[in-house]
């Protein structure tokens, strides 16, 4: 340990990268190298890896259940409390709750929340009974968004479920193999009106180390429908939030 | 002296005539305005846009498109349509393009297949010559024996083979030419035809999403051809189907149909891709394939200029193309009289119309490469240029079939009908005969009821019915002609085998090739069933038919293969590998840096200084739970009840009969949490194995398993320096050897990334510390150790390093060192194994192996040619010369300067000292002995505990 006073000046600080190649321009988010390029395409795809991603297993239908809002199968957005809060504080967190499993969702939010996140949710954990696990997945998946009116016609390519808006509407969460990768489908349509981006988007979540297969695949399969990299926009997108602020849960 | 009068018949356009392009006609879809020329053969050749290649060839007077498979015999336009066994041509790489449906483009570069040196002059036209040498089947009697001459057969045989080449070059790659889609309609229509038509749009217009699929460039089948109130008719119907909800692929062929409605379907015509294959889950199919007009069987009857009356009409009426300039007509039913209206209309001579219904016939047609003349019943002989034979209708009832459908034979209609099925529906023509408003009634109501739902009888909707109309039966004349256009087989060649014994229809398939070649049965199919029936003196009902098997038509392999997905795994330090010269070794869907260049010298780096090496594809699994140590105590054969805190230890997994499934660590981060590690090739079997004892055997342990291999980038600092290279960017850890000792585990920041998990654990034999990183900070703490360890000469090592260095120390591999039989007493871990355990996953078979002396053992070879590494595989043999054991695992040694090795031997020839026979690859043998310990350095384990 003689050097370890020293050490800290001696290295960089750490940027995280993802495992999908960035587009230049390349600039710095929360810590993350991401692209910086706009797209003004009618169909998009984005790498939104560096968006902090926690996992809950609780039991199906306890109370952590019931506090997340949402089951296998569905996506909502929501608002976590200040740890400590009553529910009704200004420093909500905003976040995407995605019912990926039976006992099993995906808290998705902004980069570099993950610690935030868990402690907002350990304090309603704590309280609840039953086996209650909370995960970092930040670094273990990859998160890549595709939105346009063809996103659907470019996953039809990779993906044999049928994901049009009659089996797979807004809010639909699911898992199921794209371009022959395991992987988690969240559909979230952006409402018409008040959104210039309107129109169906689907976040597709794989183990990291797949990323970069994953994002060729979907740009290849995209190329027909004239296909854009855009940058690193956040969750939801660079339009911000949606009009209406999410419900609070708890 | 015979009279010849078709020798009066001009072989060129005739004198005064404006060519064999027609004035515009009222249902062409060549648009006038757009000229341009391709090549064919080398030679230019114009065309209108809209024309098909062969139209276009047509039009400039072009008769003779290919040659046959076996005699080599001149083809021309039989259907002139996507089912023209006649004009098979190559179009630039691309082989075996069907002339008569491919729409001809500016440019193209078209030739004919498989003549040499020219389509006109075709040496191997002399297999003709020697016809009775060669009879259907003479392949199965003449190139058998003598055995070893079957290699020279088969060079011959290749070069007979039919079809056009794909080019011969390692750059030649098609692979972003071809992909697929997946789509889910409710209905799917095969057949643009009318029926087809009405019905997409009635099941549309029930709420049904629809695809419907047409094989043509058009929609509209029969109606194309037709009369200007068919004509007006079609225009409606297009423009409905335009206005509607349904999903049009034209250009577009339904191949087959699989258990629960799967339907292929491969798509040409789109920009940039070739073909895509689309893989369609469907509610119901409904199938309105139409009719395909039935060739005639008789003695030329594959001349070119024999044609079949909707050829005539499709290329009167959509391509404007006067088939020829002097006509004889055999009809049987109508379109047959509406063909030879066509060409009077056209101002083609129709010298004769040989009635069928009255007993009318032709009996030869005369000429060679272009038709001269046909003699008829009555014994007369008539000159002409094309001879036109409408003579029935084959309905192509495959779809159907492929669902479980049994077609009946109506001898009165001389055609098979469709029987019944739930989920696959027919209407159209393949049902029954109509007019145009019948037809549109009976699709209308199918596809109503297809609409809601396979559950649905569609009959009993089906007000509007439809039935074959009588028809003669005409399959074969008084002399035998061509049956098979595709394969070259004639009617001669049938009875022939059915004189040989081969009674059974799907028999004489078989031998004959009959229905085997691309028109897959759809011209060919009845009428041999018909002249099999005749030889055998049975009725066609009797005589049944051959199975229709998907593909419905010839499909690409490129259609088939798709765009390559392969995933592939890689590590966020995977770009410094191959930045920095590192060759792939491919390890599953992991791409993982073998060596850089020098894995003896990275090797050696490790046990003199430090080396790093990229173990991310480790596998991970976070346990967490008050219930962990019990699950562990069942998965692994060791014991786990006291692990403390901040603790690993090496566990080995067996399988219920007490093979060993895998090996790895485990530590304990928290009271209850533990970080699992299996081998990288058993991360997901071991996911799958514990979530499958903890669902399946004890949901009520409070343990979740979450996978994380990926969020974290694994290291191995691994040498007698690692520690200095770790402190220099660790802060909060203390790596002395007294407070952090071998399998301990510690958390903490490592070059300014905080929330990594360091192990005091290797598989080198040196000091080493594995650190897992948050992945997305991977690179940047590669990077850092490369840079602070300089001064320390940090080598990068890979995987073939890493090998050689475990195998020095001994330790072994899950499935290279141990296989599918390797228990764990087998593999030198039954030291490791606690019988006295209460339960564990193969616990019992364990006991009883703990009894007994195991098969076989792991033990370390020394050779006694140090030089000589042998094969990996290679068997080691006894006294006697009986194998028992082989070589697992072998190296050669940079430290030792020798070959070491481990191997599976018989166990009571596994004694230290004992010596053995290794049988080499070359045949040769050479001496080993076991040693006295499976690691050969540093055996008592004094390094990595430094």
């Amino acid at each position: 340990m003689a050097d370890a006073a020293s050490a800290a000046s001696r290295h960089s600080l750490p940027l995280a990268r993802s495992p999908i190649a960035t587009v230049s321009p390349e600039r710095v988010c929360d810590g993350w190298v991401v692209s910086g390029c706009v797209s003004t395409a009618a169909l998009t795809i984005t790498d939104l890896t560096p968006l902090t991603k926690v996992l809950v297993r609780a039991p199906v239908d306890g109370e952590v259940a019931a506090m997340l809002g949402v089951g296998h199968g569905r996506a909502v957005p929501a608002r976590l409390p200040t740890a400590g809060s009553d529910g009704d504080d200004a420093g909500g967190l905003d976040v995407l709750v995605v019912g990926s499993g039976p006992g099993e969702w995906t808290v998705l939010t902004q980069p570099g929340r993950a610690g935030d996140v868990i402690a907002r949710l350990d304090g309603v954990c704590a309280a609840s009974p039953g086996t209650v696990t909370l995960v970092d997945l930040t670094h273990g998946r990859a998160l890549v968004r595709l939105a346009g009116d063809r996103a659907v016609d470019v996953l039809a390519k990779e993906c044999a479920v049928d994901l049009s808006p009659l089996r797979c509407p807004d809010g639909t969460a699911l898992r199921t193999v794209v371009s022959g990768v395991v992987a988690d489908v969240v559909r979230r349509d952006r409402e018409p009106g008040h959104d210039p981006l309107a129109g169906p988007e689907f976040v597709v979540h794989v183990e990291r180390s797949s990323g970069q297969y994953l994002f060729d695949c979907l740009c290849d399969a995209g190329a027909e429908f004239g296909i854009e990299v855009q940058g690193f926009d956040g969750l939801w997108g660079s339009a911000g939030m949606t009009a209406a602020p999410p419900p609070t849960v708890g | 002296m015979t009279r010849r009068p078709w020798r009066a018949v001009r072989s060129t356009t005739p004198r005064g005539d404006p060519g064999w392009r027609l004035p515009p006609q009222p249902g062409e879809v060549i648009d006038r305005s757009r000229s341009f020329t391709f090549s064919w053969n080398g030679r230019p050749c114009s065309a209108y846009e809209g024309d098909t290649i062969a139209s276009a060839l047509a039009a400039s007077g072009v008769r003779v498109f290919s040659r046959s498979f076996k005699y080599h015999r001149p083809r021309g336009l039989l259907t002139a349509s996507f089912h023209d066994p006649g004009c098979m041509v190559q179009v630039g790489d691309e082989p075996n393009v069907r002339g008569a449906h491919r729409r001809a483009e500016p440019g193209m570069r078209v030739s004919a297949q498989d003549a040499w040196p020219s389509l006109a002059l075709d040496v191997k036209a002399a297999n003709a010559l020697v016809r009775r040498a060669i009879p259907a089947g003479f392949y199965y009697k003449t190139v058998i024996r003598p055995q070893r001459l079957w290699p020279a057969y088969e060079r011959v045989l290749e070069r007979f083979a039919h079809g056009g080449v794909v080019p011969d070059s390692p750059e030649y790659d098609v692979s972003d030419r071809f992909d697929q889609r997946h789509a889910h309609p409710d209905v799917l229509v095969a057949g643009g035809g009318p029926a087809g038509i009405a019905a997409a749009l009635s099941a549309s217009r029930a709420g049904a999403r629809v695809m419907l699929v047409e094989e043509e460039a058009d929609l509209g089948g029969h109606l194309r051809w037709g009369g200007a109130e068919q004509l007006a008719r079609l225009v409606e119907l297009r423009r409905q189907v335009a206005d509607s909800d349904v999903e049009v692929l034209l250009d577009a062929c339904v191949l087959g149909r699989y258990d629960d409605n799967l339907v292929s379907v491969v798509h040409r015509g789109l920009p940039g891709i070739d073909e895509r294959l689309v893989k369609a889950r469907v509610g119901t199919l409904v199938v309105a394939a139409g009719l395909i007009e039935r060739p005639y069987v008789f003695a030329g009857n594959d001349v070119p200029g024999v044609m079949l009356s909707t050829a005539v009409r499709r290329l009167v009426n959509v391509y404007a193309v006067r088939p020829g300039a002097r006509a004889v007509v055999l009809t049987a039913n109508d379109e047959g009289d509406a063909a030879a209206d066509d060409l009077r209309r056209v101002g083609v001579e129709v010298v004769h119309v040989e009635d069928a219904r009255s007993g009318g016939d032709i009996v030869r047609v005369h000429g060679r490469s272009r038709v001269r003349g046909v003699d008829l019943a009555d014994r007369r002989t008539v000159a002409c240029d094309l001879v036109v034979t409408a003579t029935g209708w084959t309905a192509p009832v495959s779809l159907l079939t492929m669902a479980g459908d049994r077609p009946g034979y109506d001898d009165a209609a001389a055609r098979f009908v469709p029987g019944r099925t739930s989920d696959v529906v027919p209407t159209g023509g393949l049902v029954g005969d109509g007019t145009l408003d019948e037809l549109l009634a009976h699709g209308a109501a199918v596809g109503e009821a297809a609409a809601a739902g396979p559950d649905h009888d569609e009959r009993e909707a089906t007000g509007a019915a439809l039935r074959p109309r009588p028809h003669p039966a005409l399959f074969r004349g008084r002399t035998h002609g061509i049956v098979d256009f595709s394969e070259d087989v004639s009617s001669h060649d049938l009875v022939a085998a059915v004189d040989e014994g081969y009674r059974d229809v799907e028999l004489v398939k078989r031998y004959t090739t009959a229905t085997m070649g691309p028109a897959q049965g759809k011209l060919e199919l009845v009428n041999t069933v018909a002249i099999v029936a005749e030889a055998t003196g049975r009725s066609i009902a009797q005589t049944g038919t051959t199975t229709w098997r998907p593909p419905y038509a010839p499909v690409t392999l490129g259609a088939l293969a798709g765009r390559p997905r392969e995933p592939r795994r890689l590590s966020p330090m995977h770009g410094w590998h191959v930045a920095h010269g590192a060759t792939p070794l491919v390890a599953g869907a992991w791409i993982r840096p073998d060596h850089y260049g020098d894995p003896g010298g990275e090797a050696s780096a490790v046990r003199s200084s430090v080396g790093i090496i990229d173990v991310t594809p480790i596998g991970k699994l976070d346990l967490h739970g008050p219930d962990v140590a019990r699950l562990l105590n069942l998965v692994y054969v060791n014991r786990w009840s006291k692990l403390p805190v901040g603790r690993v230890r090496y566990g080995v997994m067996c399988a219920e009969d007490g093979v060993v499934l895998d090996d790895g660590v485990t530590g304990r981060l928290g009271e209850d949490h533990y970080l699992m590690t299996t081998t990288s090739s058993g991360a997901a079997t071991v996911w799958e194995w514990i979530e499958g004892w903890l669902q399946t055997e004890h949901p009520d342990w409070r343990v979740h398993v979450t996978p994380v291999t990926t969020a974290y980038a694994s290291i191995n600092l691994a040498g007698p320096r690692s520690r200095d290279l770790l402190s220099r960017l660790v802060q909060d850890i203390d790596l002395a050897a007294e407070a952090f000792p071998y399998l301990h585990v510690r958390t903490g920041t490592v070059a300014g990334v905080e929330d990594c998990v360091v192990w005091r654990i290797g598989f080198t034999g040196e000091l080493s510390f594995e650190v897992h990183v948050p992945a997305g900070y991977g690179l940047h703490v590669w990077e850092q150790l490369v840079e602070q360890g300089q001064d320390l000469g940090v080598r990068a090592f890979g995987v073939e390093a890493q090998r050689i260095l475990r195998l020095e120390k001994g330790h072994l591999i899950v499935g290279q060192d141990t296989d599918g039989l390797t228990t764990a007493e087998e593999a030198a871990l039954g030291g490791l194994v606690r019988v006295d355990k209460q339960d564990a996953v193969g616990l019992p078979e364990l006991v009883v192996a703990s009894r007994q002396s195991p098969r076989s053992r792991l033990v370390a070879l020394v050779t006694d040619d140090p030089d000589l590494v042998p094969a990996e595989g290679g068997q080691i043999v006894g006294a006697d010369g009986r194998i028992c054991g082989r070589i697992t695992s072998s190296r050669l040694s940079p430290t030792l300067e020798r070959s070491v090795c481990l191997g599976q031997l018989d166990s009571a020839l596994a004694r230290p000292g004992h010596r053995v026979t290794l049988r080499l690859v070359d045949g040769s043998t050479a001496g080993a002995k076991v040693a006295e310990r499976l690691a050969q350095i540093d055996p008592d384990g004094v390094r990595l505990r430094g």
